[in-house]
């Protein structure tokens, strides 16, 4: 029925129109004086129920449903004293869950502590729980690497310890085994070191613009420029323990198993300066480029394999192209024949790629290092707060 | 007595090119709660970012808790709490040290910083829950760990972006209460921008409502619902007729069927529909004064904007409808 239907005029019966007084409703008389409140009588004691009204199951007794009902519920049929029952709803059940606003009037510190907190974070998440939930497998390899690159240390106190001279020249303290701790190419190249930056790059930003945690950020007051030094810092203070750190306790142990002395030392020390700088540098390329990729992805997979193929696919095409074509410079486009080049200059051992100037090598590296910090600042600085 | 202001703006404009985000925004929001409105589109979260000190306004000025957007965006994220519409947590962390964190990257001291987590978890109803990982969380307990995050150095200001968006109805109703618990116990300010108006009617005094980058409403709830003073009517038969011969004597009439509502501007307005009535011989089974929702005032605003929408849902779930609108005539939109 539509509400724009002719009505039908049904005959009803009118209602009486005719006009009444309307009767005043008497009122009810307000006694002057107060009512008298009588005293509530005490509840009559309850008197104990005989046992011999309640069937007691025994031992003897069937297990039915009612059985089990009578066991639970008891056996009455309902008619309890309400008195009795009344008392038990009068019992205080307590409060599971109170609300209570807590306010808080600490001072907040200032921008070294909000820095310090992302690199604590991201650096305890290796050692602890409650910190950056770095995967299992990262940090089993981790501990790997950390041993295996101190392979060369113990060797060399293996080599103290059986004093043969010859195996000392292999695995001890020298200008090839420094350059070869840090930039040689099988195991540490392949195996180590470009493996450990692509597990810990993977997910470092790329995981904050998946989960949205870059909001966690930003709102805060945390700048571009604090999150990504804090990431990059972190990133590259893992890496350095297992480079750097590995790198001094080799050389530690060459002075301390060998009893070297101060004459050893000064000549020495510039070679391991040599082949510290060469490991900063080292670390400082591929933390750029792996968080430039990590910084364009949503996920750590294609960031860490991004980084493997740059670093390893490059040097297998500069070696091709060099086989094929007797023609060495597309080394300059792979950052780890960069940085050995200027490894191998700066602990001054012989370069592989000599009729080329170390300078160009370096100039590479900065490219690339250039390169991936644009990237990686310009898509962070992309980063929402509201959404992505 | 005058509430305490706690954000102001000033022509505030922002331009992403030449396309206009918000055009000179003058806004008064006090202490208290108030609800951030818009459709898609409409500036909301570009106020928001600028009012976090994010990004740069073109031009214009504003303050937020005494501090200059413009050169003072940390010292305004120090005394904000900020709640992101969208997931913003870590599901491998466990709540109570994702809370922990978003207090350390405030600058507290990471023992402090549990102790709030602690006491944030336990104020949003997690207490029980703060040792799971937030992955095996539903959509209410992430919600309500982002707000412990908002909370935990006991801001003076609470930006809750669609703080109830995807919740059930039992969640939902928490959150509500927790965030007017929060206003009305903790005496802190809420600016919540909310699609659903119930919740914003629910928790919020105040409402901003933007439109295309400018202001199209603010001030107190009930005071803007006052202006849409309606009678509501049910009509049984000749409906139509009566709806002519009400616009006919000069009547504002809203019909959805056999329901009319007729804007209530003169005293005489009930003889005036119940004339017309019997002229036309209509029944007026029901009459009476509508009190209009947040929802009914939202649609008259945007409707007085040139919207075409049934409903607010209309508006927010179809943000190319309102983006057509704002497009020029040669693109297809409604904008000259």
């Amino acid at each position: 029925m539509s509400e724009d239907e002719e009505i039908t005029p049904h005959p009803q019966p009118l209602a009486q129109t005719q006009s009444q007084p309307i009767a005043i409703a008497p009122q009810l008389p307000i006694p002057s004086t107060p009512l008298q409140v009588q005293p509530v009588q005490p509840v009559q004691q309850i008197q104990p129920v005989a046992t011999d009204d309640v069937q007691m199951a025994t031992a003897e007794t069937p297990v039915t449903g009612q059985a089990r009902m009578d066991t639970a519920w008891g056996s009455s049929e309902g008619d309890e004293d309400i008195s009795e029952m009344a008392s038990i709803g009068q019992t205080d059940s307590g409060e599971i869950f109170k609300q209570n606003y807590e306010p808080w009037k600490g001072e907040l510190n200032p921008r070294w502590m909000r820095n310090w907190a992302i690199l604590r974070h991201h650096i305890l998440g290796i050692f602890k729980k409650g910190h950056r939930p770095w995967g299992i497998p990262t940090r089993i390899f981790l501990v790997l690497v950390f041993f295996a690159s101190l392979s060369d240390a113990a060797l060399t106190l293996l080599s103290s310890l059986i004093g043969d001279s010859e195996f000392h020249s292999m695995w001890g303290v020298n200008r090839d085994n420094l350059y070869g701790h840090v930039l040689g190419f099988f195991p540490r190249n392949v195996m180590y070191y470009p493996i450990v930056a692509a597990l810990l790059v993977g997910g470092v930003i790329s995981e904050d613009r998946l989960h949205g945690t870059s909001a966690l950020y930003f709102s805060r007051p945390i700048n571009r420029f604090d999150y990504i030094g804090m990431k990059y810092a972190s990133v590259a203070f893992i890496q350095a323990i297992i480079i750097i750190l590995t790198l001094f306790l080799y050389y530690l142990t060459e002075i301390m198993v060998f009893g070297r002395g101060w004459a050893w030392i000064v000549d020495t020390f510039p070679i391991f300066l040599g082949a510290l700088m060469g490991g900063i540098l080292l670390i400082i390329t591929y933390t750029s480029i792996g968080l430039a990729l990590s910084s364009v992805s949503k996920g750590k997979f294609f960031p860490g394999i991004g980084l493997l193929a740059i670093i390893l696919g490059t040097k297998t095409l500069a070696i091709i192209v060099k086989n094929l074509f007797d023609r060495e410079i597309l080394y300059l486009l792979s950052p780890y024949d960069c940085l050995a080049h200027v490894g191998q200059t700066l602990v001054r051992t012989q370069p592989t790629y000599d009729q080329y100037s170390w300078t160009w090598s370096l100039a590479s590296l900065i490219v690339m290092n250039a390169i991936a910090l644009y990237v990686l600042s310009s898509r962070v600085s992309s980063m929402e707060v509201t959404r992505e | 007595m005058e509430r305490e202001r706690i954000i102001q703006t000033q022509d505030l404009s922002k331009f992403y090119g030449p396309h206009m985000a918000l055009e000179n925004l003058n806004l008064d929001i006090k202490k208290g709660a108030t609800g951030l409105l818009g459709p898609n589109g409409a500036g909301k979260s570009t106020f928001l970012k600028t009012i976090l000190g994010l990004i740069q306004a073109t031009s214009g000025e504003g303050t937020v808790l005494g501090h200059d957007i413009r050169t003072e965006g940390a010292a305004i994220r120090s005394r904000i709490g900020y709640m992101p519409e969208y997931d913003a947590l870590n599901p491998d962390m466990d709540a109570i040290n994702q809370v922990r964190y978003s207090g350390e990257l405030l600058g507290m001291n990471p023992i402090v910083a549990l102790q709030r987590a602690h006491a944030s978890l336990q104020y949003v109803g997690l207490g029980e829950q703060r040792y799971r990982e937030i992955k095996s969380f539903s959509t209410g307990m992430k919600q309500a760990t982002k707000l412990a995050c908002a909370i935990i150095h006991d801001p003076e200001l609470i930006i809750a972006d669609e703080p109830s968006n995807g919740l059930d109805s039992t969640a939902r109703e928490f959150m509500i209460d927790t965030l007017i618990n929060t206003v009305k116990q903790g005496d802190r300010s809420v600016l919540m921008a909310s699609h659903l108006m119930d919740d914003v009617e629910r928790v919020c005094d105040d409402i901003v409502l933007l439109h295309k980058g400018k202001l199209a409403a603010q001030g107190r709830i009930e005071d803007l619902k006052a202006i849409d003073r309606e009678i509501e009517i049910h009509v049984w038969g000749g409906a139509s007729k009566l709806e002519a011969a009400m616009i006919q004597r000069g009547m504002r009439v809203r019909r959805e069927g056999r329901v009319m509502r007729i804007a209530h501007e003169s005293e005489e307005l009930t003889s005036e529909i119940l004339l017309c009535a019997s002229q036309v011989g209509a029944q007026i089974r029901r009459m009476h004064e509508y009190e209009a929702s947040l929802e009914d005032l939202f649609l008259v605003i945007m409707e007085n904007l040139g919207y075409d929408v049934k409903s607010s849902e209309d508006l927010f779930k179809h943000p190319i409808h309102a983006r057509k609108v704002d497009a020029p005539g040669h693109m297809g939109g409604g904008a000259s």
